[in-house]
């Protein structure tokens, strides 16, 4: 099942303090598997940190998802930048179906003009990827493809909702 | 019994320095990133100055800050700078706004700068700063020649404005 998440980034938090909340996020989904440690998904978040924290500071991750895919999970996780940020109520439990993941695979929205950073950022990790997933279909196709508008806290009030 | 109520939001200080940080780094590195300028030191020192830039905003002590586009040849060009106007009361524009559209545009604007050109971040104060890690005195290189051209308002707070200058050959 697809799940979304939005985080308040600035003025709320600084990028550095928002991308620690995502990896977070992420590592106490995951850690809920037997097979997959917490500081291991960390210390892998921590080296995308660098583009992750230019995603966020230049206002990308507002309009493209980092998604992680760990089969059942199936997750994007956008920030919201602005006033609305601080009005903004997160839900930072960890998202259901992480117990019985055995792999799982970050992607990194990999928008002009910091493409290129986030392919170098993300480059030799068995874990890390630069884009959105190949196959996926439906609103996390629309979150990742980086094409369009996309009504974000409309998604985000029905996964509420559910 | 009827009954009506109403509800402000007081913004503080610090929250317009951590908005006004965000969109100066992040406009930073889209810059940088579009001209292809290496990023390792903005990733290295991302969190430091980060953490400065925001206690300067917020102690209001800082002027601008400074982008240095360093070419190989010794040229310095182009400069982008980044004022901040300060308001007198949090209530004038309690708002907060980041022009990124406009940035995309202005970022097409700037002049291509050849391989092995490196930047420099620089800060200018109004007032005596706080001290903060990794910082230190240094002193700009002369803009003197150089062309300016003003951008406009890149992002609004509201105790506080960010603004965009471009100097350049």
């Amino acid at each position: 099942m697809q799940r979304y998440r939005q985080i308040g980034a600035a003025p709320r938090r600084s990028a550095s303090e928002t991308w620690s909340v995502i990896t977070a996020l992420i590592a106490d989904t995951l850690q809920r598997s037997p097979v997959i440690a917490a500081d291991d998904v960390a210390a892998i978040m921590d080296l995308a940190a660098p583009a992750g924290r230019m995603l966020i500071a230049a206002g990308h991750l507002d309009r493209h998802a980092v998604v992680v895919a760990a089969d059942p999970v199936d997750l994007s996780i956008t920030t919201v930048s602005g006033a609305a940020a601080l009005a903004l109520e997160e839900n930072l439990a960890p998202v259901p179906g992480g117990a019985t993941a055995t792999n799982w695979m970050v992607y990194l929205p990999a928008p002009e003009p910091l493409t290129d950073a986030v392919r170098r950022a993300v480059a030799g990790s068995a874990h890390l990827r630069a884009g959105g997933p190949a196959l996926r279909t439906g609103k996390a196709a629309a979150l990742t493809a980086a094409v369009g508008p996309v009504d974000l806290e409309a998604l985000a009030r029905r996964e509420a909702d559910r | 019994m009827n009954s009506a109520s109403t509800s402000t939001r007081t913004y503080t200080r610090t929250q317009t320095a951590v908005f006004l940080t965000e969109v100066v780094m992040g406009a930073i590195a889209d810059i940088l990133a579009d001209l292809r300028i290496d990023l390792t030191t903005l990733y290295r020192d991302w969190k430091q100055d980060e953490a400065a830039i925001a206690a300067w905003i917020g102690e209001g002590s800082l002027e601008q800050v400074v982008l240095e586009c360093h070419q190989p040849g010794g040229t310095v060009s182009p400069v982008l700078e980044f004022p901040v106007s300060y308001r007198s009361s949090g209530a004038a524009d309690p708002k907060f706004t980041a022009d990124r559209a406009a940035l995309a545009r202005y970022r097409a604007k700037v002049d291509r700068v050849p391989a092995g050109t490196v930047f420099r971040l620089l800060c200018t104060f109004s007032r005596t700063p706080s001290p903060q890690p990794g910082w230190e005195r240094a002193t700009r290189a002369s803009t003197s020649g150089l062309r300016s051209l003003r951008f406009g308002t890149l992002a609004s707070a509201p105790h506080a404005s960010l603004s965009m200058r471009y100097l350049h050959q």
